[in-house]
């Protein structure tokens, strides 16, 4: 019941956030956004077909009004059609927005895990070759810009001039093993940049829970090092932890990869709100922004939530 | 224990997720390797395959395949040549030019389709040419391509301003019968016939436009050799069309010529029935080095455009162009201009460069328009950013159109930077009193050197670079808006060809099209629009031609645009292939012929 009640008054209390986001981001879609006529225009256009493609677009309606109009929109859930193709939104997101989760969350899923043991091994070894070394490798990890791990990757594993075992490009997925022959590079990339940032920040955490005072009692206790990481100094970093994974859920659902998936030729959503940026095609740029508020809304509740699973001393009132 | 489950758990849900969101592309390679099927790439994705909005080259590929128009282009013949698609033959033309009589195939089916009754494809008639037509002059459909036709056809802009009834008849847009089309022209159109072979004048079926509404863009029906399976934004997957028609390959009259094509082995195509593939694989790549791994992989791209980062590594020789052995072994080639051009010109509404109200001042800013044409260094461009494979020609008639005229002067191309500061310093020009120029483009990294290799051709001849300013804009929509709101003094942009007629490109710079039509330098010449308008309903030849020159030479002696340069295409294949590409003037039509051993 407590729960419930905490969830309802945090999801009225992400209104006005949804309202505040929503609007921002329209009034930059409409006064500073690309114009979206001039990509529909043919060739040789006249005043005349410039205004109906304007009027076709609902831009020659007053400011408040498409306001209005996108708020029943998000609360309708119902963003109408992709001024590109003319698709359903809600389509559009069906069936691109699976596509974005199966290629990313193993990236996302490992990248942390490995980020997180990484760090206790580096924490519990602070000042030593081993702690230097991960942390070194990290900052190398770091400094490689995302585009030439991808590049690198599908030239080591995918192409004729390095290993060959995966395809360059491609989705064809009707079977585990064609999820993992599609999945694996994009992952690869994925993790290799996803871990230097992940290791350093764990790690800080860890190390700042390793010099608290019930840890030095565990270990004047005697209790073993892999108990001591493990149950008193994990647990109490789940916070931070959650905290880190769970805000970054809503860019990973909404967003996708958009490099992943041009270099992979993968149709998810990352390419597709690309598109709609850089097009302005508005429907589908409302939907992307207004559900990422709505899910980081969630995510909100959600972390708080998960304080208090981790934490029990954390009350939800 | 628990992390353990975790993981489980998240592994498990992915490999769900992922086997539920499958592109629907069709098939996993295993289950394709006893069928014919063949991956090209293209360089962009098409937004649309709705044929009123294929206005880019890349919608134009797939809409040319999935799609009939009444005429094509020749398959093997260079320069490009007409024949009948849709129609039986070649139209009926009155004596005055103004009315067409085209008799349509018989027999011809639109692609099986939920949208008919049945889900069976029915009989292409004459009247589904005209309610494709006549959704250009609907503004709901978001046309494209109403230019072409607009103020030509009798009675269609009045139908427009009618409400756009599509029970309504046109007088000069008629199904005579069935198989009869009946076109009535308001004057002369020469060039109609080559926008009947353009993707805008594919034919649809009212009930599938219906059925779909706008998501037809992403569910065409047409009775094309393909129909398509799957459209995402990484690639768009085909099959063939069974009720496509049997039409015998004929070499002879697809203009075949042994001496340069021969190496294709298009030859043993001789008297089948395309299409001859099981699946085409359309992949839209942009990225050079995702484009190359995939097309050396061996089993995934089979034919692509060579990426201008891999000329060094790939080519032997650019002059002619040559493999290395080593891809000379695996690879077939071929290469071709493209067809259009890159050029750059001023917008002639911008008193400081352009027309000015004081005849003086109009003379000096003539000769400093022409002492920045005469700065430009095209050879260094073309080394510098298109390998030294482009093709350098004065004027605006590029190589692709038959009205080329290979031996006009070429001072125009010809850099000469003392005579630039001449002509500076004979007009009263200096440092101090030059104007600010302001160089648009859209963001990007290429654009940012063009404009550096620009502005440093400009230092030599005194121009000071903090004088040559840069305009950066987000996005090509952006820049298209600032182009046609005259709102840009110098406008450096491309120009793909519609057809293969200079009209094409004349029409540029003819007064009645200035902003926001294409026209946006604004060129405002009597003389000029005078010899258009003469041009215009004259069918080709001598005569013509010779006024098309006389128009190209007004350009170059108004020193109106830094002209030009024609890109040249170098396509790859796989020897197993058999095709012969086609620029892209002519769409994706070879795809229809391409088989694979």
């Amino acid at each position: 019941m407590e729960l419930l009640q905490y969830t309802l008054r945090k999801l009225i209390a992400g209104i006005p956030l949804i309202f505040g986001v929503t609007f921002i981001s329209f009034l930059l879609m409409v006064y500073f956004g690309p114009d979206k006529t001039y990509d529909l225009l043919g060739k040789n256009p006249t005043e005349q077909q410039i205004a109906e493609i304007r009027s076709e677009l609902g831009y020659d309606q007053p400011f408040v009004a498409r306001y209005f109009n996108y708020v029943t929109e998000l609360a309708t859930l119902n963003f109408g059609r992709s001024e590109s193709t003319g698709e359903k939104v809600s389509d559009l997101l069906a069936r691109t927005i699976p596509v974005s989760l199966a290629l990313v969350t193993p990236g996302f899923v490992l990248g942390n895990l490995f980020g997180v043991l990484l760090a206790l091994f580096a924490a519990s070894r602070r000042g030593s070759w081993v702690d230097k070394t991960i942390m070194g490798c990290s900052a190398v990890g770091m400094s490689i810009s995302f585009l030439i791990a991808i590049i690198a990757f599908q030239l080591v594993f995918s192409s004729s001039y390095g290993l060959g075992w995966f395809p360059v490009r491609g989705w064809n997925i009707h079977s585990p093993l064609d999820y993992l022959r599609y999945v694996t590079v994009p992952t690869l990339a994925t993790v290799f940049v996803a871990l230097g940032y992940n290791t350093r920040f764990y790690r800080a955490v860890i190390v700042e829970e390793l010099s608290r005072d019930h840890v030095r009692t565990a270990k004047a206790f005697g209790v073993s090092p892999a108990k001591i990481l493990s149950v008193h100094v994990l647990k109490n970093c789940a916070i931070p932890i959650i905290t880190r994974v769970v805000f970054s859920i809503p860019f990973i659902v909404i967003s996708g990869s958009l490099l992943l998936e041009t270099y992979f030729g993968i149709p998810g959503v990352g390419k597709v709100a690309f598109d709609a940026i850089t097009t302005g095609n508005q429907p589908v740029l409302k939907a992307v922004v207004g559900l990422t508020a709505v899910l980081f809304v969630l995510a909100q509740i959600l972390t708080d939530i998960l304080y208090r699973v981790a934490d029990p001393r954390v009350s939800l009132n | 224990m628990a992390m353990w489950r975790f993981i489980g758990t998240v592994t498990l849900s992915s490999l769900l997720l992922a086997c539920s969101a499958s592109d629907d592309a069709g098939n996993s390679h295993a289950a394709v390797n006893d069928k014919k099927v063949f991956r090209y790439a293209m360089g962009g994705s098409p937004t649309s395959l709705d044929p009123v909005q294929s206005g880019n080259a890349y919608a134009n590929v797939i809409v040319s395949n999935v799609f009939d128009t009444l005429y094509n282009y020749k398959y093997l013949a260079r320069p490009p040549e007409l024949k009948p698609g849709l129609a039986e033959a070649m139209p009926e033309v009155s004596d005055d030019g103004l009315v067409y009589t085209i008799p349509l195939k018989q027999g011809v089916l639109f692609a099986d389709d939920p949208a008919f009754p049945g889900g069976k494809g029915r009989e292409v008639t004459a009247a589904d040419f005209v309610y494709s037509i006549k959704r250009h002059f609907d503004p709901a459909t978001r046309p494209q391509g109403a230019w072409l036709w607009q103020d030509r056809i009798k009675g269609l802009d009045e139908w427009k301003a009618a409400g756009s009834d599509y029970s309504a008849e046109i007088a000069g847009l008629r199904a005579v019968d069935p198989y009869t089309v009946r076109i009535e022209l308001t004057r002369p159109y020469p060039q109609l016939l080559y926008t009947l072979a353009m993707g805008f004048s594919a034919v649809v079926p009212a009930e599938a436009v219906e059925t779909y509404g706008r998501e037809f863009g992403i569910r065409p029906v047409g009775s094309g050799a393909f129909r398509l399976e799957s459209f995402n934004t990484a690639k768009a997957v085909l099959l063939p069309n069974s009720n496509y028609r049997d039409e015998p390959f004929n070499l002879i009259e697809e203009g075949y010529d042994p001496a340069t094509q021969a190496y294709t082995r298009v030859a043993e195509l001789e008297g089948r029935s395309p299409p001859f593939l099981d699946r085409l694989e359309i992949d839209f790549i942009q990225e050079g080095s995702a484009l190359w791994s995939s097309f050396t992989k061996g089993d995934e791209v089979q034919m692509a455009s060579l990426p201008d980062e891999q000329v060094e590594f790939v080519l032997d020789s650019t002059r002619p162009v040559i493999l290395k052995p080593e891809f000379a072994e695996k690879y077939q080639l071929a290469t071709g201009p493209e067809a259009g051009f890159v050029y750059s010109n001023f917008n002639l509404d911008f008193p400081e460069m352009g027309y000015n109200p004081d005849p003086e001042r109009n003379a000096r800013n003539k000769a400093l328009r022409c002492a920045v044409i005469r700065s430009f260094d095209w050879p260094a461009r073309n080394d510098s950013f298109y390998m030294g494979l482009g093709q350098v020609f004065p004027g605006v008639i590029p190589p692709g159109v038959p009205e080329f005229d290979e031996a006009m002067p070429r001072d125009s191309v010809t850099r000469d930077v003392a005579y630039a500061k001449q002509l500076l310093a004979d007009n009263g020009w200096t440092p101090d009193n030059l104007p600010t120029l302001t160089y648009g483009t859209v963001a990007g990294v290429k654009s940012r050197l063009f404009f550096e290799q620009f502005r440093a051709f400009l230092k030599d001849i005194g121009y000071p670079s903090e004088k040559v300013v840069l305009k950066r804009y987000a996005t090509f929509g952006d820049i298209v808006r600032a182009w046609s709101r005259s709102e840009l003094p110098f406008v450096s942009k491309g120009w793909g060809l519609d057809y293969p007629d200079a009209e094409n490109t004349l029409q540029l710079f003819y007064g009645p099209n200035a902003s926001p039509g294409s026209n946006d330098a604004n060129y405002a010449n009597p003389k000029y629009d005078a010899l258009f308008e003469q041009a215009a309903t004259m069918a080709p030849s001598d005569e013509r031609t010779a006024i098309y020159r006389q128009m190209n030479q007004m350009l170059v002696d108004d020193c109106v645009a830094v002209t030009g340069l024609t890109r040249m295409r170098i396509t790859l294949w796989h020897n197993n292939v058999i095709a012969v590409p086609d620029s892209s003037i002519v769409g994706g039509g070879f795809l229809r012929y391409v088989d694979v051993d």
